[in-house]
């Protein structure tokens, strides 16, 4: 991305020096503007201005360099380690026999930083979202206002919605890992809403670009009671959706490569949310036998 | 898949085959993997899952890539030497790119890393033809050209292979995965021995051959994709359960089953040899191997899991076993006393 930068501004800059009216046709377009011509010059509100390229960001300190390093080799020490154990660090017996799972449980500012939230901000919208630790630091609460208003570009036609996902799973040197859920048919979350329906969504993180935008989705219906609800929800359940839009060819979710988990809020229904999360696990229900949900029969 | 489409693509397969196993010019022994590289991908990418397709994709990549290598190869030997025939590949540098083209076609380490994620993004039935028949016409291709390869490269290769087909096998929980690796760990061994004894080679490949297609077939049969299922298919098929047991063992090179003859053989021709070393290290390192079949069969067949099974599929079970599995559980199991007989033969 940077060299491109610099191959199209060394372009502009040549094209400025030299006059020859032949090559103006051919790199006319190239030459006029080359930082506005590689994505449109509308910039969304909530997205940051342009300040620095991000190669003078980097910092060359020699002392941050050492420690992380050492960080990073403690990792992988760490992760041989568990490779020596058994699969993700646990006996091969544990994974056997294991039927319950917590993955993720809300009892320390660590555990929130483990999150990201966003909102329909980044698109410029109204909507607000903030992640706090609920009281006793027992659950996570998040919490917010959803707003509907449109932005007023002229291209956004819904707005709305806010969002909490889980960082995906990263090993030493940055390696990306992936959780195996494949022992497990259920998502078991223990929650307190207030009421509003939510969107859980499972994302595979697939090799190829072309499917980074595939997402499996259902919903959890919160009750709003002063009561903690514990909500399980079939992996047969998920159905496939894309950029938002549900496929048309549906396909079960293969557990054995799951990258994160995310939480949305898009009822079109403006007002305050709230969520508090006690954890979220896994489950082997073994009263589930249903394979898949949706479109079973045979495709030729 | 219609059936148009099925006979289409299995007389590809069995083209392609036949026209590299009975090549003598380098652009049919090109176009014969080729041909099986396209006729494959239909049957990896059957179910439209996202992962078959990505499967597909990693599959057709690497194996063009192999191809064009093997090509080139031919082509700077044809430069050097003036000539298309295959047993005569006298040029070093075309050895040299051959045996990385036919590393990269068998999954060979260090070209291993597309291997596992393709077996596991495909069916059953086209993860056991990924790792028997399309590992035939290159280990031919090696075979028609042993005497020029680099002793050394093929050495480094095989050891590279068994370490790392071990290793990275110990922790997988996914059945296809575990037989990748297993495939990994077994072709190192057949390059430890190709240029010594060219037919010992072939040998090893057809019992590594007989014993993965009955693990497959047994699989099929239950439908396990996940060492769970398989811990608790003992309900459903009693004695197909302890005969994918001894499989197992026979695959990790177990006397007195099947397994343990091309071990040995390898490491009699190795010592032959004076490889001694790499003959120590090759059997060493099959321990890993062995630790992880050993797993499998005791998780399978000798403990009794506290639940039992909610596999939906398992539910429709109504057929006996398949003759064919059974032939080739005998076969695998129980050839071992018929070695005098394969010796005097080859």
């Amino acid at each position: 991305m940077a060299l491109t930068v610099t191959l199209l501004n060394s372009a502009y800059l040549c094209g400025r020096c030299c006059s020859h009216k032949v090559l103006h046709p051919l790199l006319g377009p190239l030459l006029n503007d080359s930082m506005s011509k590689l994505y449109s010059s509308y910039r969304r509100p909530g997205s940051q201005p342009e300040k620095k390229p991000s190669w003078e960001n980097t910092d060359f300190s020699f002392k941050k360099g050492i420690n992380f390093l050492k960080s990073q080799l403690n990792m992988l020490k760490e992760e041989t380690k568990d490779y020596l154990i058994g699969p993700g660090g646990y006996p091969l017996s544990q994974y056997l026999l294991e039927q319950t799972k917590v993955l993720w449980e809300f009892r320390s500012q660590e555990d929130l930083n483990k999150w990201v939230i966003s909102s329909d901000v980044e698109i410029g919208g109204k909507s607000e979202v903030y992640l706090k630790l609920g009281r006793n630091n027992q659950a996570a609460l998040l919490y917010g206002t959803l707003n509907t208003e449109v932005p007023r570009d002229g291209e956004t036609k819904y707005s709305g919605y806010c969002s909490m996902r889980a960082k995906p799973p990263v090993g030493s040197f940055a390696r990306k890992k992936y959780y195996d859920w494949s022992n497990f048919n259920s998502l078991y979350l223990r929650v307190r809403g207030d009421g509003r329906p939510w969107m859980v969504n499972i994302y595979t993180d697939p090799y190829f670009s072309h499917q980074k935008d595939d997402l499996y989705s259902y919903f959890m219906f919160t009750r709003g009671g002063p009561y903690w609800e514990e909500i399980k929800i079939p992996f047969s359940k998920f159905f496939l959706s894309s950029r938002g839009r549900v496929q048309d060819q549906q396909h079960p979710v293969w557990l054995d490569k799951i990258s994160t988990l995310g939480f949305t809020i898009g009822d079109k229904v403006d007002g305050p949310f709230q969520l508090e999360i006690d954890f979220i696990g896994l489950l082997n229900d073994r009263a589930h036998t249903e394979e898949f949900a949706y479109e079973t029969y045979e495709k030729v | 898949m219609s059936p148009h489409t099925k006979l289409l693509t299995s007389l590809s397969l069995t083209l392609g085959t036949t026209i590299t196993i009975s090549s003598t010019h380098w652009l049919m022994a090109w176009a014969g993997p080729e041909l099986n590289t396209l006729a494959i991908i239909p049957y990896t990418s059957k179910s439209h899952h996202p992962r078959s397709i990505e499967a597909a994709i990693k599959y057709f990549l690497v194996q063009a890539t192999a191809s064009t290598l093997l090509l080139f190869s031919s082509m700077t030997n044809a430069w050097a030497t003036g000539q298309w025939d295959i047993t005569q590949l006298t040029h070093p540098t075309s050895s040299l790119l051959l045996t990385v083209a036919i590393a990269m076609k068998l999954g060979l380490v260090p070209f291993h890393f597309w291997f596992p994620e393709v077996m596991q993004g495909s069916p059953l039935i086209t993860a056991m033809l990924l790792s028997t028949m399309m590992k035939f016409p290159p280990t031919i291709l090696l075979l028609m050209t042993s005497h020029s390869l680099n002793p050394t490269l093929l050495t480094i290769l095989a050891v590279a292979s068994v370490t790392i087909g071990g290793w990275m096998g110990l922790n997988q929980t996914q059945l296809r995965k575990i037989l990748a690796f297993s495939s990994i760990a077994h072709l190192g061994w057949l390059a430890a021995v190709i240029i010594y004894s060219p037919k010992l080679a072939l040998l090893i490949f057809y019992l590594y051959t007989l014993m993965t297609i009955t693990v497959f077939l047994t699989l099929n049969s239950t439908k396990a994709l996940k060492l769970p299922t398989l811990m608790t298919s003992w309900t459903k098929n009693l004695s197909l359960n302890a005969i994918l047991m001894l499989t197992l063992l026979s695959l990790a090179g177990l006397p007195p089953l099947t397994g343990f003859l091309p071990k040995w053989l390898t490491i009699q021709e190795l010592t032959k040899q004076e490889m001694a070393a790499t003959a120590t290290a090759l059997a060493i390192l099959s321990l890993l191997g062995l630790f992880f079949y050993l797993r499998l069969a005791y998780y399978s067949t000798i403990t009794l899991p506290p639940n039992s099974t909610n596999h939906m599929k398992h539910w429709h079970f109504t057929k006996p076993t398949n003759t064919t599995t059974a032939i080739l559980a005998t076969l695998s199991m129980l050839t071992l006393p018929l070695s005098p007989l394969i010796l005097a033969i080859t």
